[in-house]
């Protein structure tokens, strides 16, 4: 194994600490360690004026701050119960910077020593998270043993011993990325999460939306989008409108948004031959129309809705939008590789009832305009926490 | 008509002159590969294209040359392909298919005789290829280097390869070819990157020495591979000279998509459009038309595509128009420069690029 090791190169971490892993303690559910260690990582941050920069950095900020961590904890009445599966390897995506951040510290809390294979590529925020954390187990001994982010060159053979030594194996990236790290074998008893491509879409009520401050919603919309360049899986592709107003409630809601993309958005040449090449192949073959000004904002009206379109998906501001008559034409598009549903002047609880009540595959997440990209410890439909921990049970536990 | 063009030399016709003609065509061709082309008429009409109100060459619709990758795009039934011609793009990539019938491929030839004979004059010369005779093997299916090849037959009297199947240098033969025709007008045709490894370094190597001052070397292909191993344009010319004092460049800018319609580099070290295409570039943010001076992607439009709907594409090429009408050399119309290909995208987001490494 220590061969292997040696392409390793450890931003926080070192080899004697990997090859320790497997026989530190496991932890509890939210122990208090991972906890206080978190809060502090969390002051640090705030403090920082670097951080102020990356709205994703101070959300994750605020995400592990002393009374956020409590308020999650509420969810695991048996937390005391419960204690880590060991060492979890966290795969992390190479391009949404903060996803990492998320990975370990859903590992951390659920108990488990984490290795984190940082992408080649680096982001300025994913950069500063690093020194703080370094600079926060300073005053935490306890923790090091707990923590190695790496980065190593793609190498089927490190992967392969990592994951021989792990408990649980989380793999964040597109099919092709979780087919390759899949050659790896886990251990029998390991468990494995992978965060594959989605897509998600908006739902909003043309009426209630009309009554909404159209200015505030635009700057929510912007950051589930634009912000992060509408790749994230979580970013909605597809905008589906409901409610008598339609046609008054996009012109404001497009020429809003097209506003805050004119001052905040850069877009690239290749991104606007993107769009355009993405618009050409759906047009080529599917009955859509285009609506557009410019090339910040591209709309691609739909005819027909079906999953099927979504493989001329394309990022940096491109929308198919489709007028509904009735909430229930969305449950085609709900499909496995559906994930968020953004929701503007529509309820979350009523389009929850519906997916769960037709049983469909799809559809992981129901939440306001704005919180799509959140950070939660429910992710992709699974709760990390609970995948990534054992219950310890005394038979009365049932 | 294009027949319309051929009463014109290819850079005679001032820019107003050269648009009105350009304009008839180009519209005729839209209302053409519309009726012929199913996608063709499927994104038109998704970008609710009216062809009728179409009063600028500027109107003319374009569509990504990206697209060629994606579909079969023709405007005539599958029995009347007479080639094919492919570009590969980089490594794994998906190809480009571009279509011609008969009468495209006529049109094709009788444009790059035009156009190279306005720089080389009316007459035949022989041709030194720095390539291999493989490359054109299989009419059926060229790639855009088979292609240029087989296009420059026309406007050779003979053609000679100089390299092997396996892309070595046939020293004995080429060294006779070169002594024949030394202090001659010939020509010697290579793709820039080739015509560098297989030519240049050969006769670098070589202690026997040519005088080539006569010869035109035609090169094609861009300039990005030599750019990666440091050597420019320049320096590439000047090297050239060197070795065996070669005076006379004709490079030129084209794609698969659009054969025969090149815009070849004057004495000045111009690329001209001439009367039978023309060069657009246009601003990323609303693909609006550059003004002279202004960096933007180019789009091009010819009137050569008839049996495919090629006639005016938008390329993944970040150019520059450097005048129109004014050039030195005293050829019409827009003169322009080719800045590179416009950057892949970093993006943020899910998609899929760590496997790319596996």
């Amino acid at each position: 194994m220590r061969q292997d090791f040696e392409k390793i190169s450890y931003i926080i971490g070192s080899e004697d600490i990997l090859e320790g892993m497997g026989k530190v303690s496991a932890l509890p559910l939210f122990s208090e360690a991972a906890r206080t260690f978190l809060a502090a990582l969390s002051k640090k941050l705030l403090a920082d004026p670097r951080a102020k920069a990356y709205p994703d950095l101070m959300d994750y900020a605020f995400w592990v701050r002393a009374a956020s961590l409590k308020r999650m904890s509420g969810r695991y009445p048996h937390k005391d119960r419960k204690i880590g599966r060991g060492v979890s390897f966290h795969i992390a995506p190479s391009n949404v910077p903060m996803a990492f951040a998320l990975s370990f510290t859903a590992g951390l809390l659920a108990g488990n020593a984490c290795v984190v294979r940082l992408s080649e590529k680096s982001f300025p925020q994913a950069e500063i998270l690093l020194g703080t954390i370094e600079n926060a187990l300073a005053d935490f001994d306890d923790m090091r043993p707990y923590l190695c982010f790496i980065r190593y060159p793609h190498d089927e053979a490190v992967t392969a011993a990592l994951s021989s030594m792990c408990d649980a194996r989380l793999i964040w990236g597109g099919d092709r990325t979780i087919q390759a790290i899949r050659k790896a074998p886990l251990p029998p008893r390991a468990v494995e999460f992978t965060f594959a491509d989605r897509y998600s879409l908006a739902v909003i009520d043309a009426d209630e939306y009309l009554k909404m401050d159209s200015k505030a919603v635009a700057e929510k919309f912007y950051l589930d989008t634009y912000y992060i360049d509408q790749n994230a899986c979580s970013s909605p592709r597809l905008v589906c409108w409901l409610g008598e107003s339609i046609e008054a409630a996009k012109t404001r809601f497009w020429s809003e948004l097209s506003k805050l993309a004119h001052s905040d958005y850069e877009l690239a040449p290749i991104q606007a031959i993107d769009k355009l090449t993405a618009f050409c192949r759906a047009a080529a073959l599917e009955n859509v129309s285009l609506r557009k000004d410019d090339n910040l904002i591209f709309r691609v009206e739909l005819e027909n809705l079906k999953p099927e379109i979504m493989e001329y998906k394309e990022g940096g501001g491109f929308f198919f939008e489709y007028t509904m008559q009735d909430l229930k034409e969305l449950l085609p598009m709900l499909e496995k590789p559906c994930q968020t549903v953004c929701c503007v002047g529509t309820d979350p609880e009523i389009l929850r009832g519906m997916i769960v009540e037709a049983g469909v595959r799809g559809g992981d997440r129901v939440v306001p305009v704005g919180e799509t990209n959140k950070l939660a410890l429910l992710w992709d439909g699974v709760d990390l926490c609970e995948g990534l921990s054992r219950f310890v049970n005394t038979g009365k536990d049932e | 008509m294009i027949e319309d063009f051929f009463t014109h030399s290819p850079y005679e016709l001032s820019q107003p002159e050269k648009e009105k003609l350009l304009l008839t065509e180009l519209r005729a061709l839209t209302h053409h590969h519309y009726n012929n082309c199913r996608p063709y008429k499927n994104i038109l009409d998704a970008m609710g294209t009216d062809i009728e109100r179409i009063k600028r060459v500027e109107d003319v619709p374009f569509f990504p040359v990206r697209m060629f990758k994606e579909l079969d795009l023709m405007s005539i039934p599958r029995d009347k392909i007479f080639k094919v011609t492919t570009s590969s793009g980089t490594t794994g990539q998906k190809v480009s298919r571009v279509y011609a019938d008969m009468e495209t491929a006529m049109i094709q030839q009788k444009v790059l005789i035009k156009i190279f004979g306005d720089f080389l004059g009316k007459k035949r010369l022989p041709m030194l290829v720095i390539d291999s005779a493989e490359t054109v093997r299989n009419r059926q299916l060229f790639t855009a280097r088979g292609a240029a090849i087989i296009g420059l037959q026309m406007i050779a009297s003979k053609q000679i390869f100089a390299l092997d199947k396996d892309m070595e240098l046939q020293k004995e033969m080429v060294c006779e070819f070169l002594r024949e025709h030394a202090g001659q007008k010939f020509l010697i045709f290579g793709f820039t990157f080739m015509a560098w490894q297989h030519f240049y370094k050969e006769l670098l190597k070589m202690d026997e020495r040519f005088d080539l001052s006569e010869a035109f070397l035609m090169t094609s292909g861009g300039w990005k591979k030599l750019q990666s191993e440091s050597v420019s344009r320049e320096e590439f010319k000047a090297r050239f000279k060197e070795v065996c004092g070669l005076g006379h460049f004709l490079d030129h800018y084209g794609m698969a998509e659009q054969i025969g319609a090149i815009n070849a580099e004057c004495e000045c070290g111009h690329l001209h459009a001439s009367i039978y295409s023309d060069i657009i570039p246009r601003r990323h943010r609303d693909f609006s038309p550059c003004e002279v001076g202004e960096p933007g992607i180019l789009q091009m439009v010819s009137v050569l595509p008839h049996s495919y709907p090629g006639h005016s594409i938008i390329s993944e090429d970040e150019g520059v128009l450097l005048g129109i009408d004014d050039c030195p050399c005293g050829r019409k119309g827009k003169y322009f420069e080719v800045l590179g290909r416009i950057k892949k995208a970093e993006l943020r987001g899910c998609s899929d690029t760590y496997a790319a490494g596996f």
